[in-house]
């Protein structure tokens, strides 16, 4: 199998091996945090933290790891850079860290770091890994963004906590609540199916 | 090295590495958590007691602490109260400010709360709930007002204003408050608050 | 709180997939059938049920005690991860026919976040031994109420005309979200 070139390695987190709208992992946070855009952003810089430096590490020491303990490796260096952020955000961003809540924690279940590490950084060079770290990274990010635009938008009117829809405009509660986010991600994994579709077609 | 002991050191190795690390950023984030914990209840308390130059803890009960607001001086402006109560949807954490002898509620602030956005959320609202908080008359119980008024002006110095919409986390707080105030009378009375003066002395 | 009433929040109000967004990998994945919907969440429970009561003996009695706490994170993940292991390894020896009915689930469990937001979420709300204990059943079992509705609706929408970019996973989500407005009318019943 031809080798990706770098640039492909990247791209390919951001929509076609996009960890959230393609591959349906890491769904918990995204539809727990993305009530307010800030929160969105912080849980995606979070977990891409975590991403980025465990496949960075994993990628490293993989010829040192025998097979049979591999996954508890792995577990042990992500737990240990999810609780680097976890404390390094309730030092100094105490407002976000309580309303992220025992999310941030949960980023060490988070399938996509754990599927990384996995499916690429055991059997690639440290290069390609940070690049495919980098990549998901920023396709989850992306997914946290759209949905907590609109879930934010939508249910209060704000956007990052600035009112940007008038008085005239009544919000949608059920967008800050659970059955908003269901909604919301439901119908955005159909548009990315059709976005998908309608592409394809093209390039056939 | 066989497979058996190869896998031990690995195992024990990364362990050790990560506790290693994780003790280094404990050290360098410990404090800096804690002082934000201690001041977000001293800006609470600065809050329901005006004037509270120091503070310190009386009493702590299950689901209630009692600070004592001081002046400059070290006169005692007051008791804030730190109480938690179930709401609608889930725990709501509550401070208010009362008199030294608890007869004058100065005002509430509620510090954490998951009810629902836009209806018991408002809770956290001066407008539209916590302004009809301020200096109530808690000899008796307080009671809550509905259908809700427009202004604190309508309302006795006995009522609080409910938020249309969200009456039943209006009342939880409501019962957070009376609770506490009656817990807090009955330490009052049995000398639990008074013990910290005397080993003072 | 009072145990009856921690039980039925953590089953109604404040359901794990509904409200925490917990497990909802399984919870996508393994709700297309009613039985395996059913196994998954006693599969499920089962391991919550021991986490609950190892992870609070492992908090309260080794970590608090000498101020490690920072370590929650990575001595909860280990001790699912080895919890499930032994949990297999057991059911396989204890029981075959049990295993075959919910072996298969139990390696999935370990990311599942629904596990380690138990074992969290208990640390964090501070409960008790027995408050511990009657929370993991109860959240497992709203896990389980929650996935085998899902599967029950989900098997009558195989028959259903659903546009084809909302099939599988758009469609469920969808439906989830209906399901959790439906569990928020359970609000307001904890006193």
């Amino acid at each position: 199998m031809p080798t990706k070139s770098l640039s492909a390695e990247y791209l390919k987190g951001l929509w076609d091996e996009n960890p959230v709208f393609r591959q349906l992992l890491g769904m918990c946070p995204v539809l727990a945090v993305t009530n307010a855009v800030i929160n969105g952003i912080a849980m995606g810089l979070a977990a891409s933290f975590v991403l980025i430096f465990s496949s960075l590490v994993v990628s490293s020491i993989k010829k040192l790891i025998p097979n049979q303990v591999r996954i508890a490796t792995y577990i042990v260096v992500i737990a240990t850079f999810v609780t680097m952020a976890d404390r390094f955000m309730a030092a100094f961003f105490p407002p976000i860290s309580k309303a992220l809540g025992p999310y941030v924690p949960l980023i060490v279940v988070n399938c996509i770091i754990l599927g990384r590490q996995e499916a690429f950084s055991s059997r690639n060079s440290v290069g390609r890994s940070l690049i495919d770290a980098l990549g998901m990274s920023t396709g989850f990010i992306l997914a946290l963004l759209i949905l907590s635009s609109i879930r934010e938008l939508l249910g209060a009117g704000t956007f990052l906590g600035y009112q940007v829809l008038g008085p005239w405009f009544k919000p949608w509660i059920i967008m800050i609540l659970p059955a908003g986010a269901f909604l919301t991600l439901g119908i955005l994994l159909g548009i990315a199916l059709v976005i998908e579709q309608k592409t394809k077609g093209r390039t056939v | 090295m066989s497979l058996n002991l190869r896998m031990i050191v690995v195992l024990t190795a990364v362990g050790l590495i990560a506790g290693g690390l994780l003790s280094v950023v404990n050290i360098l984030t410990a404090e800096r958590i804690e002082l934000n914990r201690l001041r977000e209840i001293e800006e609470a308390i600065t809050q329901v007691v005006p004037g509270t130059v120091t503070s310190e803890i009386r009493h702590e009960e299950e689901n209630l602490i009692v600070y004592s607001g001081k002046d400059a001086a070290g006169k005692e402006l007051g008791y804030a109260v730190y109480a938690s109560g179930t709401g609608f949807q889930d725990i709501i954490k509550i401070m208010f400010g009362t008199d030294p002898s608890v007869e004058k509620l100065y005002s509430l602030t509620v510090l954490e709360q998951k009810e629902t956005p836009g209806l018991g959320a408002k809770i956290t609202d001066r407008n539209a709930f916590l302004e009809y908080w301020e200096n109530k008359d808690v000899r008796q119980p307080l009671t809550l007002r509905k259908p809700a008024v427009a202004s604190p002006q309508d309302l006795s110095a006995t009522e609080v204003n409910t938020i249309t919409g969200a009456t039943i986390s209006s009342q939880k707080v409501l019962d957070t408050v009376n609770l506490s105030l009656e817990r807090l009378r009955r330490a009052l009375q049995e000398g639990i608050l008074e013990k910290e003066d005397q080993d003072a002395d | 709180m009072d145990l009856l009433m921690l039980f039925i929040t953590a089953v109604f109000v404040q359901n794990y997939v509904l409200y925490y967004f917990l497990g909802i990998c399984p919870f996508l994945g393994v709700s297309k059938k009613i039985d395996s919907a059913v196994s998954m969440g006693l599969a499920v429970t089962f391991v919550m049920t021991i986490t609950a009561v190892v992870s609070w003996i492992i908090n309260h009695w080794i970590l608090i005690p000498y101020r490690l706490d920072y370590l929650q994170i990575v001595a909860f993940i280990l001790v699912i991860a080895s919890l499930v292991q032994l949990v297999e390894m057991f059911i396989r020896k204890i029981s075959p026919p049990l295993y075959q009915a919910l072996g298969i689930y139990l390696p999935l469990i370990t990311t599942n976040c629904a596990i380690m937001g138990l074992a969290l979420l208990a640390a964090l709300k501070n409960f008790s031994f027995i408050q511990t204990v009657i929370y993991g059943v109860g959240s497992g079992l709203g896990f389980t109420l929650a996935i085998v509705l899902m599967a029950g609706i989900r098997e009558q929408l195989d028959l259903a005309d659903v546009p084809k970019p909302l099939k599988g996973a758009g469609i469920a989500l969808i439906v989830a979200g209906i399901m959790a407005l439906a569990f928020t009318g359970f609000s307001g019943m904890i006193t």
